[in-house]
């Protein structure tokens, strides 16, 4: 879908909004092809083409196009959210490619963020991709997040994940932090402001925290992550369902299960107190 | 008023729906929908679907009238 078709959308709804004696309420048109591509979701009784047009609508940015980052790429892009940002400043390494979905062998060495914007147009050209071959630090942070509708951290540290949730937090723009490592991850939605944040869960990283380069990952448990974040994100931005707010969710894939962990705000967060 | 009418017998599951569906979101509550169905599939699942929905429903023959909840 053109950038174009996007602003022609929201204009005609404000202007028809606000015209009197409107005599139903407008919904733009999804076209024939939208329809078909997006049936199996607009069948459901939970959606429709108001939770549709929101994700057209809608600009997400994805931090990280490795192993979480590529399910939520595709799930998202394959959804119809509008507008992606790829954010990733690595290329792609033979040893990627067991879990990282968006990559291919005649991909290695090639920007991550451009084989993603690659694979993500493939998948739905009617999604305006932007990669970004930059790391995430907190110095960029705030300047990447600001006017998304809502930010992915599919990150590989807690130094990233830390910049990413202060800036989402002083932005209040929504964002769904996840981590994954050997067997095992957690998954947590976060609207600034008014749900726990990550800071407010994890006030300090721990002080072995390996990284996934040292530490290994099984390919099929970063999947799960990364599509719950996709799971969590559809939420967030249709409404259709509840986000996993105020706690995380910690899964074990090694034993199959799957702990609701509840997180209450910190009065003391230095992310997320003074909002 | 007169009915809206919606004719679904060139689709097929879940097309049926999804089209009958999206029309629906469109409506106010209390409005009819008139679909005109293939016999099979389509008569089966959307008078079905519509209940699920909540809306009320008659067939007749091969048309299914929907009255939005």
């Amino acid at each position: 879908m053109s950038n174009n078709r996007r602003g022609f959308l929201r204009e005609l709804a404000s202007v028809v909004t606000a015209a009197k004696d409107a005599p139903e309420p407008v919904v733009p048109d999804l076209s024939d092809a939208e329809v078909e591509r997006y049936s199996r979701q607009l069948v459901l009784p939970e959606w429709g083409a108001a939770a549709q047009l929101a994700l057209i609508e809608a600009s997400v940015l994805v931090i990280g196009a490795g192993a979480l980052g590529s399910p939520v790429g595709l799930y998202l892009a394959g959804a119809g959210v509008g507008r992606i940002g790829i954010v990733d400043d690595d290329a792609v390494e033979l040893s990627n490619l067991h879990r990282q979905l968006l990559h291919f062998t005649p991909d290695l060495g090639t920007p991550k963020s451009e084989s993603a914007a690659a694979k993500l147009r493939f998948l739905n050209p009617d999604v305006v991709i932007e990669p970004y071959q930059v790391r995430v630090a907190a110095a960029n942070a705030p300047a990447l997040v600001e006017g998304q509708d809502l930010v992915v951290d599919c990150s590989d540290s807690f130094a990233t994940r830390y910049a990413v949730n202060a800036a989402c937090c002083a932005a209040r723009v929504p964002v769904v932090e996840a981590g994954v490592l050997g067997m095992a991850g957690m998954v947590m939605s976060i609207k600034p402001g008014r749900t726990a944040c990550y800071r407010c869960a994890f006030p300090t990283a721990p002080a072995d925290a390996p990284r996934c380069a040292d530490a290994g990952v099984l390919g099929p448990a970063a999947g799960v992550i990364g599509s719950l974040q996709a799971m969590e994100a559809l939420k967030l931005l249709t409404g259709v369902a509840s986000a996993i707010a105020d706690g995380f969710l910690q899964v074990d894939l090694a034993t199959a299960e799957f702990l609701r962990v509840r997180v209450a705000r910190r009065e003391d967060c230095p992310d997320c107190s003074p909002l | 008023m007169a009915a809206r009418t919606l004719d679904i017998t060139a689709l097929t599951c879940p097309m049926t729906w999804v089209r009958t569906k999206l029309e629906l979101e469109r409506m106010a509550a209390g409005e009819a929908l008139v679909v005109r169905c293939r016999p099979g599939e389509a008569l089966e699942n959307v008078p079905r679907s519509a209940r699920d929905a909540g809306h009320r429903v008659a067939v007749e023959g091969t048309t299914v009238r929907i009255v939005r909840a």
